[in-house]
């Protein structure tokens, strides 16, 4: 799982830059607006312990706003299931909420908290609470009947045993769905990054970007990409494991 | 204690015409009975309101000393976290374990009984399942199409075991298997294809017993009734 993902982003990273390269000799722009390749090579040199540094900095706020919004997507959407006025509410509210482009309201969270580690962790939380929210909600509204038949009709159903019921059917999406809030929560962070905070790797592309420096960024996103494509191997292992463990299968 | 339904009538919802019109019986007493009849007739819908699954129906419903009712049918499945053997003494009282074990032996599960469910034959999934509902303190139990994919002799020793380990119980029997129902249920509720006036006919069947000897006389006039009522 983790060498397929790792491999796989090489292959897409190394045909992006060798598309660069079609494009920086077929149109011979120059090393200023696409560096060579040996230029990339000594730019990484210089620059790939800090780069690194900022990159976990990062996944590291990613990380926590992701458990956060999956740790709220779940309370809130197991309470949302009930076909009750508060169900529905949340319903209809995570709906219309979700619509909105929570990227949008970053400079709020800037101007009233300053941009350090909690806005940050507040912009990566919300934009992938969201989409979690939404699949918890509409996993956790659809009964599966021929199982919870039985516990209904004779009067031991409890909302635990609903949940419990509900989730492990549908185990391979929810940890499908928790894979993928990576990385929302990962673009969510490098998007706070590049709007006010003062660290991470977001913060290290605007500073190459006024640079006006490709190769800088490319190297950030090599760094980016390495990164999140081991976060999402060891996130659907994780899942794979919890599977095993729990279907036996 | 006594189940009667009166003059019931039913429609699917934004159906036109009524699935069924005047549906009355009663069974007054406890033992095997059965509804029988092609597919879609309305049987399952039938013990759905019986059981009060199904509310949108009209017509009067009387379950005198009948306190709990329960409809189980094939499709359903355990949860599949831990064995079914597991699962099954969780949801049966303490004192039901003697009698799980007797029916585990019966129903020929003792060699698969802590596989997961979804381990199991199909059969074997309607077996497992069946007795869960069995154990559960009921006074009707209405089997829809419960023993499905189970092979004959095995489904005659469940049904004789049933009859025998239950006597005080109402059991409503749904199937295709017209020698099944003739030969063990007391009563027939044959569901009547087409326009057929009345839509249902009360028949009596031959309600064998373990050990009871069954002539072919007999049941060829039963299974004679409930093909000519069809």
């Amino acid at each position: 799982m983790l060498p397929r993902r790792v491999f796989q982003f090489f292959i897409i990273y190394f045909m992006f830059i060798g598309g660069l390269m079609v494009l920086k000799y077929s149109l011979e722009l120059s090393d200023y607006v696409i560096p060579a390749p040996s230029g990339m090579f000594h730019i990484f040199l210089a620059e790939y312990r800090r780069y690194s540094l900022a990159t976990i900095n990062t996944m590291t706020v990613a990380v926590i706003g992701q458990i956060l919004s999956v740790i709220m997507a779940f309370a809130i959407g197991i309470t949302g299931r009930q076909s009750t006025w508060l169900g529905s509410f949340i319903k209809v509210a995570a709906y219309n909420i979700q619509a909105y482009p929570i990227v949008a309201l970053a400079p709020i969270l800037f101007i009233l908290l300053g941009d350090g580690f909690l806005t940050r962790l507040l912009i990566a939380a919300m934009i992938c609470y969201f989409p979690v929210l939404l699949s918890v909600l509409g996993i956790m509204s659809k009964p599966i009947d021929d199982i919870e038949h039985f516990y209904r009709a004779t009067g031991r159903m409890r909302w635990q045993l609903e949940v419990k019921i509900r989730t492990f059917e549908n185990l391979s999406q929810l940890t499908t769905v928790i894979a993928g809030s990576a990385t929302l929560a990962m673009a969510g962070t490098i998007v706070g990054e590049f709007i006010a905070a003062n660290a991470g790797i977001g913060y290290s592309i605007r500073i190459a970007l006024y640079q006006s420096d490709l190769g800088k960024i490319l190297i950030a996103l090599f760094m980016i990409g390495i990164t999140i494509a081991i976060y999402q191997a060891l996130l659907e292992l994780l899942g794979a494991v919890i599977k095993r463990a729990w279907t036996g299968r | 204690m006594s189940l009667v339904c009166d003059n019931i009538v039913f429609t699917y919802p934004g159906a036109t015409y009524p699935l069924f019109t005047d549906v009355s019986f009663q069974l007054t007493a406890p033992g095997f009975h059965s509804f029988f009849g092609p597919s879609g007739v309305g049987k399952t819908s039938l013990a759905k309101i019986i059981t009060g699954d199904i509310d949108s129906h009209s017509g009067r419903i009387s379950t005198e000393g009948l306190k709990t009712l329960l409809y189980s049918h094939n499709k359903e499945r355990l949860p599949g976290w831990s064995g079914a053997g597991r699962h099954l003494k969780r949801v049966i009282q303490p004192s039901m374990h003697a009698a799980l074990v007797e029916l585990v032996e019966i129903f020929g599960l003792s060699d698969c009984i802590d596989s997961r469910f979804d381990q199991l034959s199909m059969g074997q999934q309607n077996r497992v399942n069946l007795i869960r509902y069995l154990l559960q303190d009921c006074d009707l139990l209405i089997m829809d199409e419960s023993l499905a994919n189970v092979d004959e002799p095995t489904r005659e020793k469940i049904i004789l075991a049933i009859k025998a380990m239950f006597p005080q119980r109402f059991f409503i029997y749904i199937s295709h298997n017209v020698i099944e129902v003739a030969k063990f249920c007391e009563s027939i509720l044959v569901f009547r294809s087409g326009t057929k006036e009345p839509q249902t006919v009360m028949i009596n069947g031959c309600n064998i017993r373990s050990r009871e000897e069954l002539s072919s006389a007999a049941l060829d006039a039963t299974l004679l009734e409930i093909m000519n009522a069809a």
